[in-house]
């Protein structure tokens, strides 16, 4: 691909050199060496141990009781939410969602397993785990809610009891024309869909630790937004801001989880500032399938009318979404109103009205998780396009082709008001099904004569809105962020931003784009990210934003300082600023290439020879930018619609699988993905990423869940319970890359972070569908396709088969 | 009252680590996970699940690869331990750890000295495809990759062409 070819003019320095390449990540020698520094790496002098108790029940009043804890061998404190003097709430910022009042330790009432109660801080970690056996806790155990359908039930057991009913958010919709459009349809089909809680699960726990010393707070956490934490510290704590730093080190995986801000963070806090010595907090796995937000957990009623070809005309039912107890920030809602957004994909569905309804249960508050709302819509209208396509007794491929964006369709905008400017709809899908069908082949041709096995191929397209609003999930916030770019006397160059990683290769992406438009050497570059102190605020790394966004201040940020140093190139050269062209790390004179001064006679003229500088130019070289992505809606329009993203990446996926008849397990053979997110600053990341994005979407789709019992007891609460896919799970995947450059967007780059995740539970069951087709199984409506759930749908099939067969037959 | 004894009993331990001889006296019931990364600040090995399952603080024991969470460290007396620390030169990366780098076979890196050190630890005619590399690495949870382009870094580390 020709690196650059769709990157604007006058934007970079000259010809690109980095962006499009596939370069080695900067970030990868000291990780692979072990030399990362993680959290639980940060090693401070004196440092003490917080452990937390936590409820062992899911709805109950309590009492703690810490004398025997304080008690014990090198515990130096042990406090509840009544020794939190001069701590407030975290806020609730929304005035349309019921306030939950999120508080650092639950004030006498538990809502799930796993809320802290109090917390515990000892000399080391072994002694604070034996003092916290010693806590006494009086439950008054109360009914339990664990489900979207209970907690609706007229008289359920309320979780908060100054609410009227369980509901956190309500979101109408209203559109008679969708009501119009059904009464007249040729026909409807009709499904309700589950997409069961699962979550993200980085490999590196939660984990923090807090000095407080002169004056000053410096917290170590493992967290995707830095500054937002330090702003709700401020807030929570009443600490200066200027007397906070919080800095993200390396992180191990966030995926949405980190996006948020927990309890622990701020008692670090608050336990170092009184007891004057370090503070240190380290997750174990336990406590983070409990404690750590989950997410998914949506029950989909939906209906589509179709012509009689199939097509579906106008869609409408309801979203429910069980956000566990709701005591989370950023608020746990707003996945459900993103599958609002994305429910019809990159379908021409003129018409739609949903509703969506936000539900708390005695269950950890859910959240953020990688694709965010967007694999419960791909999964819920494939699965109903399937049906469509089974009513109208027309073929499945066809239908999605007759319906999916063409390019003299773009711009285009959704029934909810999402705008699509480009994309490659139509020729991803054609190439994914071509690719598909080489696959399956292979397939049956390897599996032929096993009479015990069967061969599926499966479809799913969507899209992936990026760079979104952060308004919709905390009440503040449009969706900036900032970069700086700093020239250091000899030449090199300080690039700091506000957005944070967590191991999508952030810095990789910011000395890319920091390289080619300012016509520097990539090495020369040093970048500074998830420190509050050394990068401009930020909202950090989420929602596939990152490239977006910074890319934006990058280009404001450097294009102003690139054309300060061609002004004081200029002068050095004797020459006017218009004649100068930088490239190749210099300034040379047009048409005298002979005479040419580097980047680092430029910076040091800046810093240190200012009196060889013109005398209408100051000192330093270096800028600061913030960046707002361009047309998005931070609230619904007075028509109901938004569009809360400022692009939208489109990709295909096809998923060939192996369902093994005897036992019902499901084999993903191979995964095929076509993509599309615009300019490709770095194709071997944007690989990366779509390869974990699928592997997570598979354990979606096939082995992560995170059960309940009908008391609100957690089921998976450890990694021998819920089932991370391991190498033998996840099949090779095949990736082909389309460009199509958002003119409005920097570079003309989308987002790819959550892309892989959104295909693989639609894909998947229409895979298995197709697999199992001569059986007739019952349509597949929920996630995970277990094998115990495939081999009982076969059961069911083979009982309706033989009921219906004469006797004797059999 | 307190059914807490005083803090338990400690013994003196003789290991190699990376090659260097340490005695220490550790509390009996110290991991090595935690004797690694606290007491003698090797915090490459890394802590994903304290139960076993992911991996990510896999060290060799005796050359082979051994879950560093769920051992003692007095279990590790009198043995060779080596970490991720040391397999890495003084200089540069090792022929895997630059065949990670090439591939992009890590992202946050978190459980990487984990699958540097199953690897390393292993005889790579024992996996002589990709299906048998897969089940290799099956003991090493990777939330970030994917997985594929850990196997084609093993591949190019092991000398071996496309699939």
């Amino acid at each position: 691909m020709g690196p650059g070819r769709l990157v604007t003019d006058g934007q970079l320095a000259g010809r690109p050199v980095y962006i499009g390449a596939r370069l080695p990540r900067v970030e990868d020698e000291r990780l692979l060496a072990g030399r990362g520094r993680y959290v639980a790496d940060v090693h401070l002098p004196g440092a003490v141990e917080m452990v937390v108790l936590r409820s062992q029940l899911a709805h109950a009043n309590v009492r703690v009781d810490l004398s025997a804890v304080s008690a014990a061998d090198g515990v130096v404190a042990a406090v509840t939410a009544d020794d939190l003097v001069g701590v407030s709430p975290i806020p609730d910022f929304f005035t349309d969602a019921r306030p939950v009042r999120e508080f650092l330790l639950q004030q006498g009432r538990a809502r799930y397993v796993g809320a802290p109660l109090a917390a515990v801080v000892a000399a080391d970690r072994y002694l604070a785990e034996d003092a916290l056996e010693l806590a006494q806790v009086e439950y008054e155990d109360l009914p339990a809610v664990t489900t979207i359908e209970d907690a609706l039930a007229p008289g359920a057991p309320l979780l908060f009891d100054d609410w009227p009913d369980n509901r956190v958010v309500v979101m109408p919709d209203d559109d008679p024309e969708t009501d119009r459009v059904f009464a007249s349809a040729w026909g409807v089909v009709h499904g309700r869909y589950r997409i069961q809680r699962h979550t993200a699960v980085p490999l590196e726990t939660r984990g923090a630790i807090a000095e407080y010393r002169d004056g000053r707070l410096t917290v170590w956490t493992s967290s995707q937004i830095p500054h937002i934490l330090r702003t709700l510290i401020a807030m929570v704590l009443h600490i200066p801001e200027r007397d906070i730093r919080v800095i993200a080190p390396d992180v191990g995986g966030g995926f949405g989880a980190k996006a948020q801000v927990f309890p622990e963070e701020f008692l670090v806090c608050w336990l170092a500032r009184r007891l004057g010595r370090p503070v240190r907090f380290v997750e174990d796995r336990n406590e983070h399938l409990q404690a750590t937000g989950h997410a998914r957990d949506q029950l989909i009623d939906l209906e589509a009318a179709i012509d009689e070809r199939g097509r579906i005309q106008a869609v409408r039912g309801s979203i429910f979404h069980d956000v566990g107890s709701g005591e989370i920030y950023p608020c746990g809602f707003n996945p459900s109103a993103v599958t609002w957004s994305a429910i019809t994909g990159p379908y021409r569905i003129a018409h739609q009205r949903v509703d969506v309804t936000c539900v708390v249960t005695n269950k950890t508050p859910s959240g953020a998780y990688r694709g965010f709302g967007n694999p419960e819509a791909a999964f819920v209208i494939e699965r109903l396009m399937q049906k469509a396509a089974v009513a109208a007794g027309v073929d499945p491929l066809e239908l999605r082709r007759s319906m999916l964006l063409a390019p003299d369709d773009l711009p285009y905008t959704t029934p909810t008001g999402s705008i699509v400017s480009s994309g490659s709809h139509r020729p991803a899908f054609e190439a994914v099904i071509e690719g598909g069908k080489v696959a399956v082949e292979r397939a049956r041709a390897r599996f032929a004569g096993r009479s015990d096995v069967r061969i599926g191929l499966g479809f799913a397209n969507y899209l992936e809105g990026t760079v979104p609003s952060y308004f919709p999930n905390t009440g503040n916030w449009g969706g900036q962020d900032s970069v700086s770019v700093r020239f250091e006397p000899d030449g090199g160059v300080t690039v700091a931003s506000g957005v944070t990683t967590t191991g999508q290769g952030v810095r990789t992406m910011l000395a890319t784009l920091a390289a080619d438009t300012l016509g520097v050497p990539l090495e020369s570059i040093r970048v500074v990210i998830g420190d509050t102190d050394e990068a401009p605020y930020g909202l950090g790394g989420w929602g596939s934003r990152s490239t977006g966004v910074a890319g934006g201040a990058m280009l404001k940020a450097a294009g102003t300082v690139r054309e300060k140093a061609r002004r004081i190139a200029a002068h050095l050269l004797e020459a006017a600023p218009e004649d100068v062209i930088v490239a190749d790390g210099a300034f040379r004179v047009a048409g005298s290439p002979e005479s040419s001064v580097t980047w680092r006679d430029v910076a040091t003229a800046a810093y240190v020879r200012t009196l060889d500088l013109p005398t209408d130019v100051e000192p330093g070289l270096e800028s600061t930018a913030t960046f707002v992505p361009p047309g998005i809606d931070h609230r619904p329009r007075p028509d109901g619609r938004m569009n809360a993203c400022a692009t939208y990446t489109n990709a295909s996926h096809a998923a060939v699988v192996k369902v093994d008849l005897g036992t019902g397990a499901v084999t993903v053979l191979e995964y095929l993905v076509v993509h599309d997110c615009g300019t490709l600053i770095n194709p071997v990341i944007v690989e990366g990423q779509i390869h974990g994005g699928v592997a997570q979407g598979l354990g979606g789709a096939l082995l992560e869940d995170l059960p309940y019992t009908p008391e609100g007891q957690p089921m998976a609460v450890t990694f021998m319970d819920y089932l991370l896919p391991s190498a033998t799970d996840v099949p090779p995947i095949s990736i082909e890359h389309f460009e199509s450059p958002d003119p409005n967007m920097p570079y003309g780059a989308k987002g790819a972070g959550e892309a892989g995740i959104i295909g693989p539970a639609a894909a998947v069951a229409w895979a298995v569908e197709d697999a199992l087709a001569e059986f007739e199984i019952d349509e597949i409506t929920e996630t995970p396709v277990t094998a115990p759930f495939v081999w009982r749908s076969l059961q069911a099939a083979r009982a309706r088969t033989s009921a219906a067969s004469p006797v004797g037959t059999r | 009252m307190n059914p807490i004894t005083k803090p338990v009993a400690e013994t003196t331990i003789d290991l190699s680590v990376n090659g260097r001889q340490v005695t220490r006296t550790v509390p009996v019931r110290r991991t090595l996970a935690d004797f690694l990364r606290d007491d003698l600040e090797l915090t490459g090995t890394h802590l994903g699940c304290e139960h076993g399952v992911c991996g990510a603080c896999t060290v060799l024991i005796d050359g082979r690869p051994s879950r560093s969470c769920i051992l003692l460290a007095v279990q590790a007396d009198g043995c060779a331990v080596t970490t991720v620390e040391g397999i890495t030169p003084p200089e540069g990366l090792n022929p895997m750890q630059q065949a990670f780098k090439d591939h992009h076979g890590l992202q946050c890196g978190f459980c990487t000295p984990g699958f540097l050190m199953t690897l390393t630890g292993s005889d790579p005619d024992d996996y002589p495809d990709d299906g048998a590399i897969r089940e290799l690495l099956s003991g090493n949870l990777c939330r970030c990759t994917g997985y594929q382009k850990i196997v084609e870094a093993v591949r190019d580390a092991w000398g071996r062409d496309g699939s």
